[in-house]
């Protein structure tokens, strides 16, 4: 982050501007080159045509190569519906309510624990079922589930 | 388990016996009506006329007997424990026997009717699924993301709703797995127990 280079003893005598500059430049070009998976001849043919030096695109290269995170921080940055991460639920025995006695009915209720891509929380969704929905709703994310698995040996 | 029935209650419906056995079953069909649709001022309006009793009887016959059948129906009270109820009316066995009739042949439809005056949690109505890939995104290109997106349709007081959610697939086979487990609940001895012994 800009506090920590800033920071740092080694670059006190460098015009702050400029470090921010280069740090900037040096962050986004990480970055380009992992979301494009560039190999290390496509960074250096891009540095040489910034006019750096053969030491200094060595030295980049040299760094670039011992950092794998960007991959994994790129993988998870950008939109996509609400992510399901777990599930819990609840059997219940259904006796009476103020309306009616003698309902014995059993039913079941699901929580899904969500996420969202933006904020990381989201309230849950819960829903009540009985069993035949219950097995329903599980007989479809077993179709789903075979169907992966079929897609995964193609 | 017995019926109690108040003074006033009992009141609406000591009209009964004087309005006939004809009458009987014409405020019995006016009772149903007014539970599966609620109140009908002018329904009650022509069976006075026709039957030539005056309005409010009728009405007090009808709101007795609606209040008779959805209590009975609430607790499920057996044929020997109803008609022991309505014994301390003092009707003749006929009008007796008209009544036992009318709750049994509607018991059931009046206990639906109840039914869904409970309070309720949304409840799952259906589930649609897709299998997607994500080959790149604006942060990352040259992506393989498998995906399973959904769409979970859920009931909520008569409005159904549709939420899209995602999964990955290790999770997918996590939900799958503490899903048939709660399934299998239902089969253990304990809850078998349970059911056995609370009818």
């Amino acid at each position: 982050s800009n506090s920590s280079i800033l920071d740092d003893p080694d670059l006190k005598d460098i015009d702050p501007t400029v470090l921010k500059h280069c740090h900037a430049a040096a962050a986004t070009c990480i970055l380009e080159a992992g979301k494009q998976n560039a190999d290390i001849s496509a960074i250096s043919t891009c540095l040489e045509d910034c006019k750096l030096d053969r030491e200094r695109i060595e030295q980049f290269c040299t760094e670039y190569q011992r950092r794998e995170l960007v991959t994994v921080v790129s993988f998870s940055i950008g939109r996509s519906p609400l992510h399901i991460t777990d599930v819990s639920w609840r059997l219940e025995y259904q006796i009476k309510n103020n309306q009616l006695h003698k309902t014995y009915q059993p039913s079941y209720l699901v929580t899904l624990n969500v996420e969202n891509s933006d904020s990381g929380s989201h309230p849950d969704v819960s829903f009540s079922c009985t069993m035949e929905q219950l097995q329903d709703l599980v007989g479809k994310l077993k179709d789903a589930a075979k169907s992966l698995e079929r897609a995964t040996q193609m | 388990m017995l019926l109690v029935l108040s003074a006033e209650h009992r009141a609406h419906l000591g009209c009964l016996p004087r309005a006939g056995g004809a009458a009987v079953g014409e405020l019995g069909r006016l009772a149903l009506e007014q539970l599966r649709r609620g109140a009908a001022p002018r329904a009650c309006e022509t069976a006075a006329r026709k039957l030539n009793i005056g309005v409010d009887t009728i009405q007090h016959g009808v709101e007795g007997l609606v209040y008779l059948l959805t209590e009975s129906s609430k607790l499920m009270i057996s044929e020997v424990d109803f008609q022991d109820s309505i014994h301390v009316l003092g009707f003749s066995d006929e009008l007796n026997k008209s009544l036992l009739q009318l709750y049994l042949d509607n018991r059931k439809e009046i206990r639906s009717i109840l039914g869904e005056l409970a309070p309720r949690l949304p409840s799952y109505h259906s589930l649609e699924w897709r299998l997607d890939v994500q080959l790149a995104s604006r942060s990352l290109r040259q992506q393989i993301k498998p995906a399973v997106t959904m769409k979970l349709h859920l009931n909520q007081n008569e409005d159904q709703t549709a939420q899209v959610l995602q999964t990955d697939p290790a999770t997918l086979l996590h939900l799958i797995q503490q899903l048939e487990q709660a399934l299998g609940e239902m089969k253990m001895n304990h809850c078998r127990r349970i059911v056995r012994n609370m009818k």
